[in-house]
């Protein structure tokens, strides 16, 4: 999750050895750089703007993979075309934007990978077609629990719904990496008068914002906050609010 | 070898739309070489030249997809992509050529059953050394113009690669009035048996050199690149 243009492709292309990270990158214990095949055969990736042309079909999508993956399996590939509803004999820019989404989504997943990179999988289609989307992500990690996903988005439902941890990325460095539930449960926005926010201990909150009427502050831990100021009333906040009081709020 | 292969047949499933096109370039040079008896050896240029041409289409295939960046999350490397470009470019112009000699043949024999005055002798060394001269003139374009398109992208690299060739005309048009101007004489005859005794060598010796160094220049350039 990051602020727009921050990196997250960037992240993602380093992972991939697409372009030069400086600090260098290891998956499974391997340097990218040195084992880049044997790595790259066991990820799967999805990448917003970048597939195959559009004037191939489903079946040629095959006939080519299964030359670039040793583990491709043809049965598993056209069973996800079958679940998605795609046809396949019909050239890509015919299918919808979700189509295609969902076609990229079988093509990384058919040679059965232990990590899933995504980036922006969910953007720009409608909620009835990402929650489906979401729902093969939630079914894949279920074959497989040594199975992982790492997904750059912008639409922080998304990561409420799928992600176990939530990392930050800010101009290039690390806000926080959690758990997503630890997230939800610990992290509380608290509503106060001026007079009350100047009361608190500055190491107390994290950051606030100063409305019309009254301040947000947001605080990492709502039940500590809680018992220290007796009289607050804490709110449960969402990944979006969390995000924009790390990334926008006053220190 | 195994991802070259599945990247060779990506470009030619995409290529598979040229189909119709490309046979009928092909028999409308056939048609045209058989009733043009003088052109009828200048088909495996032609063949060849059509055949180098339109698989730098792909190219375009290519960068309409923004396939590169997933290509490279395929187990491969970048050298690997470009050497892929550069055995499809190299195996279409040879098949090419290949379809070009034995169109020649054909269209000349059956040309000579329905009209025996259109009897070609075809000397083969000669369709040889014009097969190959075509097969040199089209890898002296791609040789440029695949750097071109991995330095510029398939729409700039176009254009450079027309400035490029303009410079290498210019060069040998250059040089070619200074050698008149400053009256510096070319003995022809020493030249034209240099060239039968060893051009067809010196010919492929070059074609496969400029290939080479053209390859290394896009490896370089390509490896370098980040967008």
């Amino acid at each position: 999750m990051e602020k727009m243009e921050h990196g997250k492709t960037t992240t993602i292309k380093s992972i991939l050895n697409i372009i030069n990270s400086d600090g260098g990158v290891k998956i499974f214990g391997k340097d990218i750089r040195k084992s880049e095949k044997e790595i790259k055969e066991e990820i799967g990736v999805v990448l917003d703007d970048s597939f195959l042309s559009e004037y191939l079909t489903a079946k040629n999508i095959n006939s080519v993979m299964k030359d670039i993956y040793k583990n491709w399996n043809r049965e598993k590939f056209f069973n996800y075309l079958k679940t998605f509803n795609l046809p396949d004999n019909k050239m890509i820019k015919d299918f919808s934007s979700g189509m295609k989404m969902k076609l990229k989504i079988a093509t990384a997943m058919a040679h059965s990978p232990k990590i899933l990179i995504l980036d922006e999988p969910t953007s720009g289609l409608d909620p009835v077609v990402r929650n489906e989307i979401l729902d093969i992500f939630r079914g894949y990690i279920e074959e497989d629990e040594k199975r992982a996903i790492l997904i750059s988005t912008h639409i922080t439902s998304d990561l409420e719904h799928i992600a176990d941890y939530i990392i930050l990325i800010d101009n290039g460095s690390v806000v926080f990496y959690k758990e997503t539930e630890e997230i939800l449960e610990n992290y509380g926005i608290v509503k106060t008068s001026k007079e009350e926010f100047e009361k608190f201990d500055r190491s107390d909150y994290i950051s606030y914002k100063k409305g019309k009427y009254q301040y947000e502050i947001l605080v990492e831990n709502k039940e500590r906050f809680r018992n220290k100021y007796r009289n607050s009333i804490t709110d449960k906040p969402n990944i979006e609010d969390i995000m924009l009081f790390y990334l926008k709020g006053d220190k | 070898m195994s991802v070259i292969k599945g990247l060779l047949k990506k470009d030619l499933l995409n290529l598979a739309s040229y189909k119709q096109s490309l046979l009928i370039i092909i028999a409308f040079l056939a048609i045209f070489s058989a009733f043009n008896k003088g052109m009828i050896q200048f088909l495996p240029i032609a063949v060849s030249t059509a055949m180098g041409m339109i698989v730098l289409s792909t190219f375009n295939y290519d960068e309409i997809a923004k396939a590169d960046n997933f290509i490279l999350s395929f187990p491969t490397n970048r050298k690997e992509v470009v050497k892929e470009k550069y055995i499809l470019v190299v195996s279409s112009m040879i098949l090419g050529g290949i379809i070009g000699v034995i169109l020649t043949i054909l269209v000349n024999y059956i040309m000579m059953n329905i009209n025996p005055e259109f009897q070609v002798v075809i000397d083969y060394h000669s369709l040889l050394v014009t097969t190959l001269s075509g097969m040199f003139g089209i890898t002296l374009v791609e040789a440029i113009q695949i750097p071109s398109i991995y330095k510029w992208g398939a729409e700039k690299g176009r254009v450079q690669m027309f400035i490029l060739i303009f410079l290498i005309v210019a060069i040998i048009t250059g040089a070619v009035f200074l050698f008149s101007h400053f009256n510096i004489g070319l003995d022809l005859d020493s030249l034209n048996t240099f060239l039968s005794n060893y051009g067809l060598i010196i010919l492929i010796i070059t074609t496969i050199f400029m290939l080479y160094i053209s390859y290394k220049i896009s490896c370089k350039i390509y490896c370098k690149k980040s967008d």
